[in-house]
């Protein structure tokens, strides 16, 4: 998986700049929202399409670049990032984790967006999207995610993806 | 004591900036909640608010067109975008709508406290 050459070029930013800025946002948003440390993982070669038992929030960016900025989490995992935000116990998926999960995407979509936007006008971030099920199975309609990088959070994994081209 | 209304698409969100006001030891008496622009406005008629934090990026109605909407029809209250919004120009054309300030998503409770402090 490599970051899109013209996304490269026009934002003057390299695969490993774009994959430190997903991983310093996504510490920063678990440590200051829902107070969980996280640890990165060595990005993956390969995207990941099939999920089970899972819940995944995704915002989209439109504009001057377009991508979907998207994190992937199991339901166990899940719970506990919606008990913890919410300051209370959530023990069935339902609207709050969805919510919670969302938020999630949008406040990491949200860091994408500043870092490729010049003044915040001429990118869009989208409504956040959820999907959860026992088995499901996620299909870009283009090229290969360009940054999917894992995450621990002490015996839980999840991932958080970006995929980004440059508009014309 | 102050009452505050927090305007966010995210029942989530709203209940960690709920929870943070209490956190930082601001004096918010009663929290109203609202999930877009439109709802948000519905909650100005009738009630007393004495600070607004909302977010932009919002189904309906966004942010930018509700506090315009709220200074249209001639209310002064201090507005502060909740935002995960950075950029320069998206944040001055919050200003130029009616916006106080400005408090970036994800934030802490002391992050909150520096910034409404003042106002509450």
């Amino acid at each position: 998986m490599t970051l899109n050459m013209a996304v490269s070029q026009s934002a003057n930013l390299q695969e490993e700049d774009l994959r430190g800025y997903v991983i310093h946002a996504t510490k920063e948003v678990f440590g200051t929202m829902v107070m969980m440390d996280v640890q990165d993982c060595f990005p993956l070669r390969e995207p990941v399409t099939k999920f089970q038992c899972s819940i995944t929030g995704m915002v989209g960016l439109a504009g001057t670049y377009t991508g979907i900025l998207s994190i992937h989490c199991p339901r166990p995992l899940a719970l506990c990032i919606t008990s913890n935000m919410l300051g209370m116990v959530v023990d069935e998926v339902g609207e709050d984790v969805n919510d919670a999960l969302g938020e999630i995407a949008n406040m990491l979509g949200g860091y994408v967006k500043q870092v490729l936007s010049k003044g915040g006008l001429d990118i869009s971030l989208s409504i956040p999207t959820v999907i959860s099920g026992e088995e499901y199975t996620i299909n870009a309609m283009t090229d290969s995610d360009c940054v999917i990088i894992p995450f621990t959070h002490e015996n839980d994994r999840f991932l958080v993806g970006l995929k980004l081209s440059k508009e014309n | 004591m102050a009452n505050v209304l927090i305007v966010d698409d995210s029942s989530t969100m709203r209940k960690i900036i709920s929870r943070s006001l209490r956190q930082a030891g601001l004096a918010v008496d009663d929290i109203f909640e609202a999930g877009d622009g439109i709802e948000g406005l519905n909650s100005l008629t009738g009630n007393k608010v004495d600070l607004i934090l909302s977010d932009i990026n919002m189904p309906n109605m966004d942010g930018l067109e509700f506090i315009k909407q709220v200074r249209a029809n001639g209310n002064k209250v201090p507005i502060v975008m909740i935002t995960t919004e950075g950029g320069e120009d998206i944040l001055r054309e919050a200003m130029n709508n009616g916006a106080s300030d400005s408090i970036k998503k994800p934030f802490t409770p002391e992050q909150l406290n520096e910034k409404l402090g003042g106002l509450l």
